[in-house]
């Protein structure tokens, strides 16, 4: 199945708003855990079984250990390092869950497509593209920093926390600024930033599950806020 | 031949993208270890400034145009914003931005006093993320406890941030995005410099 | 009629004086293919981005002279209304794409100059049956190999159509298969009647392919054959030239495709591997450390039971792209922590990290390699005690002294590579392995590179090469050892020149 980015844009937009205003009620948590399971769904849909899995795993055992074992009242280190960890995840895993399935699913040409329906500016939507496209290139980049560092035996800098910084930071901007000269170098010899109105293979269009989908988020959104803030 | 025309080009964009994927990078790094305790929430207006300095003083010698870091501060408010860190924050990352463009072509870009007030300035994005927490106090605490932080990490975090010490940490942040602007351009001395990329 | 004119052109690089043109004209003919060779830095790459708008547009210097490409004039021409007229293959497949997915990448050019849907999909269609691309439709760009992102950076510049089409050093990064997939690309557009322009400096596969040849000398055209004429050169003169060979032997060819019938030869002096296994597909589950076995055969990325390699020599790591040559080289390194293989070295056994100390990769981007600000620190940061002198004789030995005090990231490519080495002899490694050293270096820096891994071992280093040019295996390796589909296939002695 495949839904139209904007639909997966506005998907971002409810559970970031979600996320924001926390869940105080039974009924509300049960609003935001419905709203934590559709990305998860989207991406068993996807075939991303493994992703989905450990997001999974991780959000429950997240919740379990927050409800069960851990109260208003832990004190002491090891309980407040759970917490922390519990707090993050239970948090902010949902928005970071969908930012991934986003982010994971959308093809860059969709994205540009969908900006320009979108009427945001061609610059910005060129940004925010390489942004997309430059998180698995730091990535790749940065553990063969990690590999070169690990082979040196440099990994903790000599026991200087500055140094250890410096060695990851240093060549992995070096390295960034050359992809980025000869990515640019590239686009614009096929073309970008012309003064033509860009145009886009992809013709998006919002189906069925589309609707379906935006209705859905948009009713939990109502709800939470008016049982939150009204009732 | 540079281009000499104000309006941005496509290899601007570009540029900018990247970086802001750098920043990004570098705040989640660091961001993450805020949940170990709430004094480290409050700390990272010494810690992010220090260690974006870095970056974001590479990212200044590319700047020749204003808009470069206006638009890099509305891509950072988008991605804290999907990050779930915070909708009221948004504007105000945006507003800290342009104030540091005007600030910066006011020095053409290139004094190096103007830089580092403009970075100072730029930082400001760090204290907006706290807004929620001063705007909304007792029911953001309220919230917290809720979903599942403790009372002692919601009192900490209050202790560490609230209205009476939010001016500290703006003053703070800005000085340390001064600090971090002069070692980040030592490093760039140090090393791009030194290398003849910059 | 000339599509591409040149005239009295004068260029040097902001700050840099290599790739500086001096008084170049150049006309050629719409329908040409031309070769631009020549060592690195005389100016072929210049050539190339003169004509597509990068200089002066994007690389910024001093320029005179008048430029023509299909009637623009290209220096008030801006880069953007070129597209549609030349396309140019850069030499890194790494960075060269806009897009995530391979369909994106092609469309992104047409899309770019605001053509139709429809008809940016008649030409994607087009150009995916041109090429035989159906395979690599709807993947990630990260999935890819070199060869396979090399191929899709051509099928989207295919698709704006362009007149001309240029391509640097395109091959630098690909195996032997892919670059006769990269030739039969070359000779299909030939055919459609595109003016193409190729600088590059493995030769062999653009033979009969050309019709002139331009060789470059320090910013200036110093010859030019017809494509009969450079074909007929005979190996002195080529060799005479610092050029590349243009004819491959065969069975150099077959040992560089992992293809030898030979078997494995006897070694004395030997250093042992035992039980290298490896797989990206499966890692050991997260909790229970499962050791990989030789038992879950093709499950397996590596699968050595057990190999004796010649110590003290230079050793050739040949075989196809993706079958396992890299892979061998982390695991030998111990890079990959889930692969328990045991080194025999000396009598003694080492595994897992004790690995690291004894063995050292240069990788094939030395730019993650190098740390510190300059020459010095970089070979001072590997010794265990710090030690000036044995720093300086280090240094001095690989020609370095007089860079000690210059940033590591200021010096050329080949530079880069001997500092990595300083660092690894500096680290008291003895077991050096090279990944691919020589993709992209000129004939002269392989050549140099080809008498340094000689040095290394006969000063008692043990050096293993992975590597794609048959002229470097006939320059250094004493040992040729195929790896295909993750086993080893053969080791035999090889004669070097």
């Amino acid at each position: 199945m495949r839904l139209d980015p904007r639909t997966k844009l506005f998907m971002v937009f409810v559970v970031s708003l979600i996320v924001m205003m926390s869940a105080t009620t039974p009924f509300l948590w049960a609003i935001r855990l419905s709203i934590t399971l559709i990305p998860i769904i989207l991406m068993i849909l996807e075939k991303k079984y493994s992703s989905a899995l450990k997001f999974l795993l991780a959000y429950a055992s997240a919740l379990v250990l927050t409800f069960y074992f851990l109260s208003e009242q832990s004190e002491g280190l090891i309980a407040s390092l759970l917490i922390g960890y519990c707090g993050i995840v239970v948090q902010f895993m949902p928005a970071i869950i969908t930012a991934w399935y986003v982010v994971r699913t959308t093809k860059i040409g969709e994205f540009m497509s969908c900006m320009q329906k979108m009427h945001v500016p061609d610059g910005i939507a060129v940004s925010l593209a390489v942004v997309m496209r430059f998180f698995p290139t730091i990535k790749e980049e940065y553990s063969s920093i990690n590999d070169a560092m690990r082979m040196r035996g440099v990994m903790l800098g000599g026991g200087n926390v500055l140094r250890m910084f410096e060695f990851r930071m240093i060549p992995l901007l070096f390295s960034c600024v050359n992809i980025g000269e000869e990515l640019s170098a590239a686009a614009i010899t096929r073309g970008l930033g012309g003064e033509t109105k860009r145009s886009s293979i992809i013709e998006l269009k919002l189906g069925l599950a589309d609707y379906l989908l935006m209705a859905f988020l948009t009713a939990s959104t109502v709800i939470f806020v008016v049982y939150k803030y009204f009732l | 031949m540079e281009n000499k025309s104000k309006k941005l080009k496509a290899k601007d964009f570009i540029t900018v993208g990247i970086f802001a994927a750098i920043l990004f990078a570098v705040e989640f790094a660091f961001g993450m270890l805020g949940y170990i305790h709430p004094y480290i929430v409050a700390s990272y207006v010494i810690i992010l400034p220090l260690a974006s300095g870095i970056p974001m003083m590479l990212f200044y010698t590319k700047v020749e145009k204003f808009g470069m870091i206006t638009i890099l501060s509305i891509l950072l408010a988008i991605i804290m914003f999907i990050g779930g860190m915070g909708y009221l924050g948004a504007p105000l990352i945006v507003g800290a931005g342009v104030i540091a463009d005007l600030i910066a072509k006011s020095g053409q870009y290139k004094s190096f006093k103007k830089i580092v007030i403009s970075f100072g300035i730029f930082n400001l994005w760090i204290c907006a993320n706290y807004f929620p927490i001063l705007v909304t106090a007792e029911s953001y605490r309220q919230d917290l406890i809720d979903g599942g932080f403790s009372a002692e990490y919601a009192n900490n975090l209050f202790a560490a941030i609230n209205v009476k010490t939010i001016g500290i940490l703006v003053v703070l942040c800005f000085v340390f995005g001064c600090i971090g602007a002069v070692i980040g351009k030592a490093v760039v001395k140090k090393h791009f410099e030194k290398a003849g990329i910059v | 009629m000339s599509i591409v004119e040149l005239e009295n052109v004068n260029f040097q690089y902001k700050g840099s004086k290599d790739g500086s043109l001096n008084n170049i004209n150049l006309n050629i003919e719409k329908g040409q293919t031309v070769l631009l060779c020549g060592a690195s830095g005389s100016g072929k790459t210049s050539i190339i981005r003169l004509i597509n708008g990068l200089i002066p547009h994007y690389y910024s210097g001093e320029l005179e002279g008048d430029i023509r490409v299909a009637g623009h004039d290209v220096k008030k021409t801006e880069l953007h209304e070129l597209a549609g007229t030349v396309g140019t293959v850069f030499q890194n497949p790494r960075s060269q794409f806009f897009s995530v997915d391979t369909d994106g990448e092609i469309a992104f050019g047409p899309e770019n100059i605001g053509l139709e849907p429809k008809e940016i999909k008649a030409r994607l269609n087009d150009v995916v049956a041109e090429m035989n691309l159906d395979e690599l439709l709807g993947r990630s760009i990260f999935d890819l190999s070199g060869g396979q992102k090399q191929r899709i950076a051509c099928a989207s510049v295919a698709a704006l159509l362009p007149d001309i089409i240029l391509l640097d050093e395109p091959s630098s990064n690909l195996d032997f298969d892919s670059i006769e997939l990269l030739r039969g690309t070359i000779l299909e557009w030939k055919r459609q009647g595109k003016t193409i322009i190729i600088s590059e400096h493995r030769l062999w596969y653009l033979k009969d392919a050309v019709d002139r040849v331009i060789y470059m000398e320090n910013g200036v055209m110093a010859k030019e054959w017809t494509g009969e004429e450079f074909t007929a050169l005979s190996e002195e003169e080529v060799k005479s030239y610092k050029l590349r060979p243009i004819v491959l032997e065969e069975e150099l060819i077959r040992d560089i495709r992992g293809e030898s019938t030979s078997s494995f030869c006897d070694v004395e002096n030997n250093i042992e591997l035992n039980d290298f296994f490896f797989s990206y597909k499966r890692r050991p589950y997260l909790l229970f450390k499962k050791k990989f076995k030789e038992s879950d055969g093709d499950l397996l990325n590596l699968n050595i039971p057990s190999l004796k390699i010649p110590k003290g020599k230079v050793i050739g790591l040949v075989g196809p792209n993706g079958t396992g040559k890299s892979t061998f080289l982390r695991c030998l390194c111990g890079l990959e922590g889930d692969c328990k293989g045991k080194l025999v070295f000396d009598g003694k056994t080492y595994k897992g990290r004790q690995i690291l100390k004894i063995c050292y990769l240069v990788m094939q981007d030395v730019n993650h390699q190098l740390f510190t600000d300059s020459v010095k620190s970089e070979v001072m940061l590997s010794m265990k005690d710090e030690d000036e002198k044995r720093c300086d004789e280090i240094l001095e030995s690989l020609g370095l002294l007089e860079y000690k005090d210059t940033h590591p990231m200021a010096l050329s490519g080949g530079q880069k590579q001997r500092v990595a080495i300083a660092s690894a002899i500096a680290s008291g490694a003895e077991i050096l392995l090279f990944d691919e050293p020589t993709s992209g270096l000129d004939y002269s820096h392989m050549e140099k590179v080809g008498d340094l891994l000689n040095e290394l071992a006969s000063a008692g280093a043990s050096v293993i090469v992975s590597t794609h040019d048959p002229e470097l295996i006939s320059e250094c390796c004493d040992y040729v050892l195929g790896i295909k589909h993750g086993k080893a296939v053969y080791l035999k002695e090889n004669k070097k020149l």
